[in-house]
């Protein structure tokens, strides 16, 4: 909503929002034009955690990049170890064994879970309620216990391999998986009715940086925030790739049930719906999941052919793409990634003109970005 | 206070000698010692039971490692202020940023002074009780105020602007709740309020069960009030993920400690003038403490008063745990479109039962239909 | 809006708040609801393939430098040398524990399983360099490399008295052939040590070839 500021004209004030302060959800750095409380720009200042990754792959060989994609959004480190697989088996059209896609998109949907557990936490902690932070990281924490038990790790997977996955399920993971279902479906409900309906909080999002479907589209938007504006577009059903055709879900776009269609609550409530799908998702996994090998024989001195490969995938915070030519040595010539949190930045300087300080948060919150895959 | 002395004088003859105004002095500074001790052990009790409430329902421990369970964890964290170095930011206004967290610390402590602790422990029964309450608790936003504008930082501005705009519309609900309770007192003093809730009705002697209206008057102070004591979901001023800390972010040390303790104190009162004015204050359902011999008379009520104002200091808790934050124009419009409109109409509701009824409420009316 | 409207948004706010506040309620006073794992004292149970600090059996390690290869940010380090029986020696394997980031491809690689995971994760460390892991203690490396070259030139010095001692034999059979295989076998004696240090540069180039061995090959050329 906007608020009328010619009525009583005031000095403006500039405000560096960052690169250390809570709410931004990393070093992004927001220099803000306010007039009191209102914003009349907000213009993000990228790049404070720019590390070269796109360079650091000309240097590597395919295979030593896969912990890199840890670094690209740490918060889903599974659906990016998988992007790079994927995007390197597409340039040498290695073929995969059933059983390790089926890992990966299990690995890959229980991740966006918890990516998606900690953008619905964050979030609610941004509006003030610190408790379903905590509980979200609670949900989380078996999630990261799974992968522990499947990779060995919390946080940076580096599970998928060209070819396959790293080692197959242990015993007792599947089942494990199940029961985290079960144990997180009800959760969901628990969190509608603790915050997501809540009066305030539907307040603070309902009608707040709403984004028309033309205009997310014009812009780039993918993922979520894409879905929240109602474009039903989804890498998963509409360039299927991996095994996601075999299993049924629905494609979770906003409805503008509290407000605008394209609001901070629709993009909030995509999430929240997705999670569910997810869920859906992995339970067709478990079920179908067939045995045999997860690993594809791939020699060692791996030199895909001369070519170049474009592979996108539906990760949480949006489509990433990445995009790779190869000269037939072991490093690849060049690589650039396409990251969805990136993209979004783009309107936000157009979104945030005319809002209040307290929405530049909740804006920032909705888009749910991560300040590795910005600054990459 | 003299009252007191020449009681104390007429009871020691030892002091017969010494000029009354020495004894009331001395009384004086006895009594507020007594109360800064209270209020201090109070403020740092609260701390650890607000971070102890916050974990259970946050689904965690809280503090543990200090003392048995954590209980001095609250110690700790005293000493720790206490030794903290003292910044003053460079480009600080020097005298107002070490002002500021006295206006605040006085505020809230002060008010402290006409809180009806049991039958005969109030530091003064001023006849002006709940108007001075609201007069003093206003220090508080001169001085964060103060500190958001001496601190020489944006955020601390805004979270000054907004703690000066929130507290001033929000005395209004505040007062106009309050005012139910002094009708049917028919004085402003804390004390006579709370007796005038006395009596064989026990609990339904209440204000809050007086009449429809004193029961929505309950919630609508309680709600106006934890906006005044910037609690969540009105803790705008401080909001941490949009103002960082809001007005006390340059401070350290000690002075922030005295935000701190200001900050508890405040819930305190909130929740002693909210026992005082709606939950019978010191009184023992079903049962006249006056009669007792004055030492257990007032250890009894003293210990009625503090359950109950410690009860809605846990609610408050479990609210702030629960709720989001409003958003600024949001929090406006709650007070001057919601909450004003409701306590006037509350008010006048209230009035005009008092005059139809004779100042009769529900249960008095029932008690005596049935004689 | 509406009289409706106003009165339902205040319905609306008060039952939200109610049902968010059930639930904190209930969290708060159920105690089984605590999920915090008050470490150090208590922990939780490491699962097997567990990827934590690295640890290396410099007794089955075969000096591969598979996993230094490996590694993308270069933190692991080993020189060795060639042993008396054709093998890579150990000298020096070193680990930055503080680089690494446990990405786990150098424990995939290695063909002998000597490179594990260890289930440790704590450590603590006021200088950077106690965060290189040495397995073998750095005093240890020259002596080694002395042991290893005198091993190689003792196993140099036999295989050329035996070949003297089939030269000396040959001649007393007279053959001319006899002489040639002689020659032969002296000049190989004497070539095996010279070659092998540059293999092993080769290989491990941050290695630096140990003095005492250079000079005593050296000395086994003349
Ligand atoms: S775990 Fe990864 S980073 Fe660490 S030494 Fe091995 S290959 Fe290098
Ligand atoms: S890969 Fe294994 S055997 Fe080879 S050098 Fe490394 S630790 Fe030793």
């Amino acid at each position: 909503m906007t608020i009328r500021t010619d009525a009583l004209p005031t000095q403006e004030m500039t405000i560096n929002m960052g690169p250390q302060h809570p709410s931004t959800h990393g070093v992004l750095r927001v220099i803000l034009t306010t007039d009191g409380e209102v914003v009349t720009r907000a213009v993000p200042d990228m790049g404070y955690l720019h590390r070269g990754l796109e360079k650091i792959g000309e240097r590597v060989t395919y295979a030593q990049y896969m912990p890199f994609t840890d670094r690209l959004d740490y918060l889903a480190a599974m659906n990016c170890n998988c992007a790079w697989a994927w995007t390197v088996e597409k340039l040498a059209k290695i073929e995969v064994p059933a059983r390790a896609e089926y890992l990966r998109v299990i690995v890959c949907e229980l991740n966006r879970i918890s990516s998606h557990l900690i953008a619905f936490g964050s979030y609610t902690a941004d509006m003030g309620a610190f408790t379903p932070f905590l509980y979200a990281i609670r949900e989380r924490e078996r999630v990261n216990d799974l992968f522990e038990m499947l990779c060995g790790n919390r946080l940076t997977y580096n599970y998928a391999r060209v070819g396959g996955v790293s080692g197959d399920a242990p015993p007792g993971f599947l089942e494990k998986t199940k029961e985290f279902l079960d144990y997180f479906e009800p959760k969901l409900d628990e969190y509608n009715n603790l915050i997501s309906y809540n009066k305030i909080f539907v307040h603070r999002l309902a009608n707040v940086a709403v984004i028309p479907a033309e205009e997310a589209v014009a812009y780039g938007l993918t993922g979520p925030n894409l879905r929240g504006s109602g474009v039903p577009f989804d890498l998963r059903k509409d360039e299927p790739y991996s095994v996601y055709p075999k299993f049924d879900f629905k494609v979770c776009v906003g409805t503008g049930e509290r407000g605008t269609l394209g609001d901070c609550f629709d993009r909030y409530m995509v999430r929240i719906n997705e999670m569910r799908e997810s869920v859906k998702i992995v339970r067709q996994a478990v079920a179908q999941i067939p045995d045999g090998p997860v690993r594809a024989k791939v020699p060692r001195l791996f030199k895909p052919p001369v070519g170049e490969a474009y592979f996108r995938s539906e990760c949480p915070r949006g489509e990433t793409g990445i995009y790779l030519i190869s000269d037939g040595t072991v490093n690849p010539l060049r690589l650039k990634i396409r990251t969805g949190s990136f993209v979004t930045m783009n309107i936000f300087e157009k979104v945030t003109r005319g809002l209040m300080i307290a929405d530049v948060v909740a804006v920032i919150g909705s888009f749910d970005i991560i300040l590795p895959e910005i600054d990459r | 206070m003299e009252a007191l002395a020449i009681s104390l004088v007429n009871a020691v003859p030892l002091l017969a000698g010494v000029p009354l105004w020495t004894v009331t002095l001395l009384l004086m500074v006895a009594v507020a010692a007594v109360i800064l001790v209270f209020a201090l052990t109070f403020e740092g009790v609260g701390s650890l039971v607000l971070r102890k409430v916050a974990g259970d329902i946050q689904a965690r421990i809280g503090p543990n490692r200090v003392g048995p369970n954590g209980m001095l964890q609250f110690l700790a964290d005293g000493v720790k202020l206490v030794l903290k170095e003292d910044i003053i930011p460079a480009n600080a206004d020097r005298l107002l940023f070490k002002l500021a967290p006295y206006f605040v610390f006085v505020g809230s402590f002060a008010a402290f002074v006409v809180v009806p602790f049991g039958v005969g422990l109030i530091a003064a029964d001023l006849n002006i009780g709940i108007y001075y309450v609201m007069a003093v608790t206003s220090l508080v936003v001169i001085g964060v105020l103060l500190a958001g504008w001496a601190s020489n930082n944006k955020w601390a501005l805004l979270g000054g602007m907004r703690a000066a705009a929130q507290i001033v519309s929000y005395e209004i609900p505040v007062g106009m709740a309050l005012i139910p309770a002094v009708l049917i007192a028919g004085s402003l003093s804390l004390q006579d309020i709370v007796r005038s809730q006395g009596g064989l009705l026990g609990i339904f002697g209440w204000n809050l069960f007086h009449n429809p209206f004193t029961f929505f008057s309950f919630f609508l102070y309680f709600t106006a009030a934890q906006a005044e004591t910037n609690q969540t979901p009105f803790d705008l001023p401080e909001a941490e993920s949009e103002l960082v800390s809001g007005y006390n972010v340059e401070y350290s040390g000690i002075r922030f400690g005295l935000f701190f303790l200001a900050e508890f104190g405040d819930m305190f009162i909130v929740a002693a003038l909210a026992t005082a004015c709606f939950l019978g204050g010191w009184n023992v359902p079903f049962f006249h403490v006056g009669t007792l011999p004055w030492i257990w008379g007032n250890l009894l009520s003293l210990g009625v008063f503090l359950t109950k104002a410690f009860a809605m200091v846990l609610i408050m808790m479990w609210v702030r745990w629960t709720l989001p934050r409003l958003r600024v124009d949001q929090l406006m419009r709650m007070s001057w479109k919601y909450l004003v409109p409701l306590t006037f109409v509350n008010l006048l509701g209230v009035s005009l039962w008092l005059l139809v009824f004779r100042g009769k409420g529900i249960p008095g009316m029932i008690a005596s239909l049935f004689g | 809006m509406g009289l409706k409207a106003y009165l339902n948004d205040i319905v609306e706010a008060v039952v939200t708040t109610a049902k968010g506040m059930r639930i904190t309620a209930r969290y708060g006073v159920d105690p089984k609801e605590e999920v915090t794992l008050q470490y150090p004292e208590e922990r939780w149970e490491i699962p097997k393939g567990y990827r934590g600090f690295l640890h290396n059996d410099i007794k089955t390690c075969t000096a591969c430098n598979m996993c230094v290869k490996v590694c993308p940010i270069d933190c692991i380090s080993l020189e060795s040398v060639r042993g008396a029986d054709k093998k890579m020696v150990l000298c020096s394997y070193d680990i930055n524990i503080g680089r690494c980031m446990y990405c786990g491809l150098c424990v995939e690689v290695c063909p002998v399983n000597s490179l594990l995971h260890t289930s440790g994760y704590e450590m603590a460390s006021v200088a950077l360099g106690e965060l290189i892991l040495h397995f073998i203690a750095a005093e240890d490396a020259p002596e080694i490399k002395a042991r290893v070259a005198r091993q190689v030139a003792e196993a140099a010095v036999k295989a050329a008295a035996q070949a003297a001692a089939k030269a000396a034999e040959v001649p007393s059979s007279g053959t001319a052939e006899a002489a040639k295989v002689a020659e032969a076998a002296k000049a190989e004696a004497a070539k095996a040590p010279v070659v092998e240090p540059k293999a092993a540069m080769e290989e491990a180039p941050q290695a630096p070839v140990s003095e005492p061995t250079v000079a005593k090959e050296g000395e086994k050329k003349e």
